[in-house]
């Protein structure tokens, strides 16, 4: 019966939680709950029943204000499990209040999670919070990136305002194994400096671990260079890293998405099956 | 205080000028670490053409200075000073932990870990005994075993931050001359103009919450990461 005040500042949750657990070598999307904005297509099983395909769907298209969506995955023990997304995620920028994306990735003994989205646009003036933490477990195994888009690459409106607080973070039994953080901000040097962005506006880190004493080698050797971009493959802590630093989503997706075949096979011992979403 | 007799300059007092007289030792490129033989990225941005003379090597040290290092080095040892100073394990482990992780590179990675190393064996045979089980430790790191020497000399934190960050700025420059290369002066220019900064970049690590430690710096990280296969090079990192 109270009427909220006009100015209420706009505040809409949005949670998914999925789970996946194996029964007689399969693995199944065994708990599924959302509310708000986040769906999950039907899983997909385009290469054995012992990988679980699913597509995370956020309908809205685009966080704006206020928004703040919590996507919590945990893969049961000896699970296995690939999530993307069909399109590009997209912050808008702000009238005032920020958005929040925390995605908590929990691998338990035995369990493998590639975590492969499509690129997130944050647009001039956007504010947010994004982190992806991932939890591993023993040896629960990892190969999955995340992409910046700082600005809109396609219209050459490059982001120079707002609030962008990102992580990328990997924790093994409880301990920090790679932590990654970045602070944009209105006319941050960080944008322009030589050390920086250099003026790039598209940000891609694959991650993969626990990977073998050497891998970085085998994969230099293979990993085809970037026509204008910067690229990086090292590998500390059995953690091994693919930075790309460019100008396009596209160019990133195809750069990190090679190292990801790669890698299946390498590390996770699979033929690398892109999923089929990728191709329309 | 003391006044000196025949001068009439008054001297500090005699803990805090002992404190001030080790944290020159701490910091001086005597001390047998093996600092010098590190240019943490700026040798291949020299080759990658990033760096070409002082005004661009002056650009890119006190860049890292303020953003990369005062945001995760600083603000890291001055919780492991913290954490020394109370005698917290579990800080100290955690902490230590945390910088690891943080290191973006292979290179940056086992630079701290050979620095850290050798500084935790110095400090052994300096009677500091907390250092004994760090020699070995999987997760010693130069930051941590600096922020221990400065607890056992009983240097505050404020101003084993402001040595620490000095310390990092000289041995960049110094590599700056060797590489780019640079004048004996024109590296002096470097330090006076910007080491001005670094009273204020101290100040504010000090301030930084935990949620806001560490800055990717990400054509640092690049280069870093190219050095590993550098064919021909000075520096190990």
């Amino acid at each position: 019966m109270n009427a909220l005040p006009a100015m209420a500042p706009r505040h809409w949750p949005a949670r998914l939680r999925l789970g996946f657990s194996v029964r007689a070598g399969e693995t199944l999307l065994s708990e599924r709950r959302h509310q708000g904005p986040l769906r999950v297509q039907r899983p997909f099983y385009p290469e054995s029943r012992e990988v679980c395909h699913v597509y995370l769907l956020h309908p809205p298209g685009g966080l704006v204000s206020g928004d703040e969506l919590q996507i919590d995955i945990e893969v049961g023990r000896d699970a296995w499990a690939l999530l993307t997304t069909p399109g590009a995620g997209k912050v808008y920028g702000s009238d005032g209040q920020g958005v929040r994306q925390q995605q908590t990735l929990r691998i338990a003994r035995g369990g493998t999670l590639e975590w492969l989205p499509q690129e997130m646009i944050l647009f001039d003036g956007a504010r947010a919070e994004l982190g992806t933490r991932v939890e591993l477990e023993g040896d629960a195994r990892f190969l999955g990136w995340e992409i910046s888009c700082l600005g809109r690459p396609a219209s050459h409106e490059p982001l120079r305002h707002g609030d962008l607080r990102q992580r990328f973070e990997l924790w093994h039994d409880g301990r920090p194994l790679w932590l990654e953080r970045s602070h944009y901000r209105d006319q941050s040097p960080v944008f322009t400096a030589a050390w920086g962005l250099r003026g790039h506006s598209v940000l891609g880190t694959l991650v993969c671990s626990p990977v073998a004493e050497g891998l970085a080698a085998g994969l230099r050797e293979w990993l085809p260079p970037c026509d204008g971009a910067l690229c990086a493959i090292t590998q500390r802590d059995g953690v091994l890293l693919v930075r790309y630093l460019g100008d396009s989503a596209e160019q990133a997706r195809n750069h990190l998405g090679t190292a990801w075949r790669w890698l299946r096979e390498a590390v996770l011992g699979r033929h690398a099956v892109p999923p089929r979403i990728w191709n329309c | 205080m003391v006044m000196g007799m025949a001068t009439g300059i008054t001297m500090t007092e005699a803990p805090h000028a002992l404190a001030l007289v080790r944290l020159l030792q701490l910091v001086s490129p005597a001390l047998p670490v093996g600092a010098y033989a590190y240019s943490q990225g700026l040798e291949q941005a020299v080759q990658a053409g990033w760096i070409r003379d002082e005004a661009s090597a002056g650009d890119w040290i006190t860049g890292l200075l303020e953003h990369n290092l005062g945001q995760l080095d600083a603000p890291l040892l001055l919780r492991l000073h913290r954490a020394w100073s109370h005698a917290d394990h579990d800080q100290v482990d955690y902490w230590c932990r945390y910088l690891c992780a943080a290191r973006e590179t292979a290179e940056l990675r086992s630079e701290d870990r050979q620095t850290g190393t050798a500084l935790a064996r110095l400090l052994v045979d300096l009677d500091c005994a907390a250092a004994r089980a760090w020699v070995t430790h999987p997760d010693v790191n130069w930051p941590a075993m600096f922020a221990l020497a400065a607890v056992h000399w009983q240097v505050p934190a404020d101003t084993a931050a402001l040595g620490y960050l000095w310390a990092w700025y000289e041995n960049q420059v110094a590599a700056a001359i060797k590489l780019v290369p640079l004048g004996q002066t024109a590296g002096q220019r470097i330090l006076v103009t910007c080491a001005a900064r670094i009273p204020a970049i101290a100040t504010a690590a000090a301030g930084c919450e935990d949620e806001d430690i560490g800055q990717l710096a990400a054509a640092l990280v690049m280069a870093s990461a190219w050095h590993e296969t550098q064919y021909s090079r000075l520096f190990r990192s």
